[in-house]
């Protein structure tokens, strides 16, 4: 059970804080309700391209860094689709270092074409390091332009190409910055070992006189439902062949998401499951092999990425997944199955409590789901679902014409087919 | 907008301590016992890892395939276990040990311990799932040397301490070859055994619960301790290689030495110096080479120790046409740790920072134990560790350029570039 106080200041700004003194930290999160679905298809990457920007300084605080480390802190940031989070952990001492500089930038940043034309190429490093060096680093822009046709998910947070973030000018970098870097947009949460009353008493010093700002209205093109299988082959320079397979699946804000989540866990996570088990061990078809879902506050993807072992070609693979789908929907779980990804889920969620910090950032995208108390409440949704609902479920999500497919055939020449 | 706040100096902290217990068998079992949540971690770590194999990649080998069975059990049944009781098993990679980990809720003990102890006293080591566990090995290596970093960090390491070496050496589809499954059986007979290790438990737990864990470990079986090999360093002359590598969009580069264990008398005031280069966001080489030139989205420099040894490294990835320019700007901050002293203001961010990932170190009773394996790991204890952070707070402007004078001198440095 979290225990946490929330309040909203007049500007909008709404603060949660949860106290946890088992800490001899402080954990500052402040999460702003933008993400990489909010961008312009022109100008793809935007999102994540400002979050490095958000580091660029002051007057007051010409280096954000410099006085955070002199506090003895440590701080980063995440962007995803749908929210850009930034984080500070301090020795609890120091809490109001760090409420003094996420105030400070959420309003007085000054951007420069220096600080952007560092950023553009840090960020272009950044996309070569995480897409082009990995192997299959890539897939994640096939996968979801082949899932996504309307949907600004149709485009990965680093953006479609490195040429979207070499081209961002300074106008975007302040009219995004005016638009969405506003006390109404964001959620601020205080954690760890701090104490509620004075916690309150210090957001309103540093939060409470900033303006608000224009209401945000989210109009984005809802993904109309796949009518046929979407299948791409990349013969491309990788190390040995893949396979990729995105599904379709109901929002994170959705009750469906949650046995959504356990099938997940039944096919992929863990030693036990059934694809790991079945398939990587007992058949010995694949090297690695994982299933996950996506998470996000639009309907978003289950993902099971699997890679055959030599002598194994895709189609191969593709048949033994697909038998074991085919055997999730005709037979469901059994009774045991069930019990042991809610064992899993309680177990986990239990550990995950040991993170003041990982408290922190749940709590703040739940708040910005609408409803910060679901944190406490999950435990209880996963315990409720049904064997029923399981089978269902996977009915409905793996069925062909809802799957989107990434293949690589590991070859010499680099050529892109589509089919 | 309000005045800024004043900042305060972390300048105490408080390590708990983390009581021995000498078990029934001899095995010495470290208790840290805190935190918020009924949960418990418990580690085996033995002097198994590569300083006493007898042949290359027995080591970690024998360590993955524990899980793969006992006796008594299958693999799959011990994963069933595991997993249905939301509990979680695992092989800590380490250098210079062997070890086996398990984590679950306390209520859940009773059901996953014994199993625990059995894996770790009587595991089958097949030769079949040795072959399996080969076939997986040999293409996620293919797929690893696929990436310039890793390219990189083995050959950089391998001239550091020498191709045969413990440290040095790399995995190849050849040695994986050779691997015997006698082999396997012999390193877990000799190292696996109380004999030859201790224990950490940690996590939150009562009277009972410390005594039930206690008569478990108890079993396991205690045989003499190992004996060290004889390490030889095959002694090189440092120079600058390039390896031309077509995967990927960038170059990968390393630059680094030898150094030595946490025992020498400068290892505190070189992990102060590596840290001042490299160890942070704030650090020479990411404020230079990120945040003014933007030729990398990530670049640090680190001292990473063994019981045995250590080693100085940096490391970043860049677009080709920046390498010239990223090695000519490292070379530049070495040059200034060596020719001018380290303003006060600097040093007091770094000393600041470093308390408070000290800090961060006794935040929770997980953070606390992955800190006690190391020490104790490395044959260090509590005061060693207090030794490090007085050296945080004292080391003075002159030390850290007397180090770098007698650590980072050029011709000392390997470099190691991989890419188009």
């Amino acid at each position: 059970m979290i225990q946490y106080k929330r309040f909203t200041l007049a500007n909008g700004l709404r603060v949660l804080v949860h106290e946890d003194h088992s800490s001899p930290m402080a954990t500052v999160n402040l999460c702003y309700y933008v993400g990489a679905r909010d961008e312009s298809p022109e100008r793809t990457g935007f999102a994540h391209l400002f979050e490095h920007l958000m580091f660029s300084g002051t007057k007051a605080a010409p280096n954000f860094d410099a006085p955070l480390q002199m506090a003895g802190g440590e701080n980063n940031a995440f962007t995803n689709n749908d929210i850009t989070n930034y984080y500070n952990v301090v020795p609890a001492e120091n809490l109001e270092v760090a409420l003094w500089l996420e105030s400070d930038r959420m309003h007085n940043i000054r951007f420069s074409e220096k600080k952007l034309d560092v950023q553009r190429k840090v960020v272009v490093e950044e996309f070569k390091e995480t897409c082009l060096n990995e192997p299959y680093g890539d897939v994640w822009h096939h996968l979801a332009e082949l899932a996504y046709k309307v949907h600004p998910y149709r485009w990965p947070t680093i953006g479609m190409v490195p040429e979207h973030v070499s081209e961002a000018s300074l106008e975007d970098v302040q009219a995004f910055y005016d638009k969405y870097y506003q006390p109404n947009n964001a959620v601020l949460i205080v954690a760890g070992k701090v104490d509620t009353d004075k916690v309150e008493v210090l957001v309103e010093k540093w939060f409470g006189h900033l303006p608000s700002g224009p209401l945000i209205e989210r109009v984005l093109p809802p993904e109309p439902p796949q009518q046929a299988l979407q299948q791409r082959i990349l013969k491309a320079q990788e190390p040995a062949d893949a396979l990729y397979l995105g599904f379709h699946i109901p929002s994170r804000v959705d009750r469906d998401y949650y046995g959504v989540d356990m099938l997940s866990d039944i096919l992929g996570n863990g030693p036990s499951s059934r694809l790991y088990r079945r398939l990587l061990k007992d058949k010995e078809l694949f090297s690695a092999i994982d299933c996950y879902v996506s998470g996000s506050i639009d309907p978003g993807l289950l993902i099971i990425e699997a890679k055959p072992v030599e002598g194994i070609n895709n189609q191969q693979a593709r048949a033994a997944i697909w038998e074991e789908l085919e055997l999730l929907k005709r037979e469901g779980v059994n009774t045991r199955e069930l019990e042991k990804v809610k064992n899993k889920v309680e177990s986990t969620l239990i550990f995950s409590e040991l993170s003041v910090l990982n408290k922190a950032i749940n709590l703040a995208f739940f708040e910005i789901l609408g409803n910060a108390e679901l944190i406490n409440q999950e435990a209880q949704l996963y315990r409720k679902i049904t064997g029923k609902e399981l089978q269902n479920l996977a009915q409905r999500i793996f069925v062909e014409d809802n799957c989107s497919e990434v293949t690589y055939e590991a070859a010499l020449e680099e050529a892109v087919a589509e089919v | 907008m309000p005045a800024p706040p004043p900042i305060f100096p972390v300048s105490h902290i408080e390590l708990p301590d983390f009581e021995q217990h000498l078990l029934a068998n001899g095995l010495p079992c470290y208790h840290i016992n805190r935190g918020t949540q009924d949960l418990v971690r418990i580690e085996f770590i033995c002097w198994g890892g590569r300083p006493y194999e007898k042949h290359p990649l027995v080591a970690r080998t024998t360590a993955a395939l524990l899980k793969e069975g006992t006796r008594r059990h299958t693999g799959s049944a011990i994963a069933e276990q595991f997993d249905y009781y939301g509990a979680h098993l695992s092989v800590p990679f380490q250098m210079d040990t062997g070890n086996l980990a398990m984590h679950c809720l306390n209520k859940q003990l009773p059901e996953i311990l014994p199993f625990f102890i059995e894996i770790l006293c009587e595991p089958a080591l097949r030769q079949t799932d040795l072959q399996a566990y080969l076939k997986r090995k040999q293409q996620s290596l293919k797929e690893d040397l696929s990436k310039a970093e890793v390219v990189a960090y083995r050959n950089i390491t391998e001239h550091f301490f020498g191709a045969d070496h413990p440290y040095g050496y790399n995995s190849s589809p050849e040695a994986y070859a050779d691997l015997q499954q006698e082999w396997l059986v012999e390193h877990h007979y000799r190292c696996f055994h109380a004999g030859n290790g201790f224990a950490i438990v940690s996590g939150r737990f009562d009277e009972a619960t410390s005594s039930y864990i206690h008569g478990e470990l108890a079993r396991i079986p205690n045989r003499a301790a190992v004996p060290i090999n004889t390490l030889t360093i095959a002694e090189q002359t440092p120079g600058k290689i390039v390896i031309p590598h077509v995967q990927g969009g960038q170059a990968a580069i390393r630059i680094g030495r030898r150094l030595f264990s946490r025992t020498h008398p400068d290892a505190n005031g070189c992990y102060v110096l590596a840290n001042l280069l490299g160890g942070y966001f704030g650090s020479r080489l990411m404020e230079n080479i990120r945040e003014d030139k933007g030729y990398t989205y990530n670049i640090s420099a680190g001292y990473d120790s063994f019981r045995w040894g250590g080693t100085f490294q940096i490391d970043t990835e860049v677009s080709p046409e920046y390498v010239q320019e990223t090695l000519q700007e490292i070379r530049h901050e070495i040059a200034r740790l060596r020719d001018e002293l380290i303003e006060e203001e600097e040093l007091q961010m770094l000393r600041n920072y470093l308390m408070g990932s000290f800090l961060t170190m006794v935040d929770g009773p997980f953070n606390w134990a992955e800190t006690v394996r190391t020490l104790l790991t490395e044959q260090l204890g509590k005061t060693d560790l207090a030794a490090l952070i007085r050296t945080v707070q004292d080391i003075s402007p002159e030390e850290i350029q007397r180090l770098a004078q007698r650590y980072l001198q050029d011709e000392d440095l390997w470099t190691v570039v991989v890419g188009p």
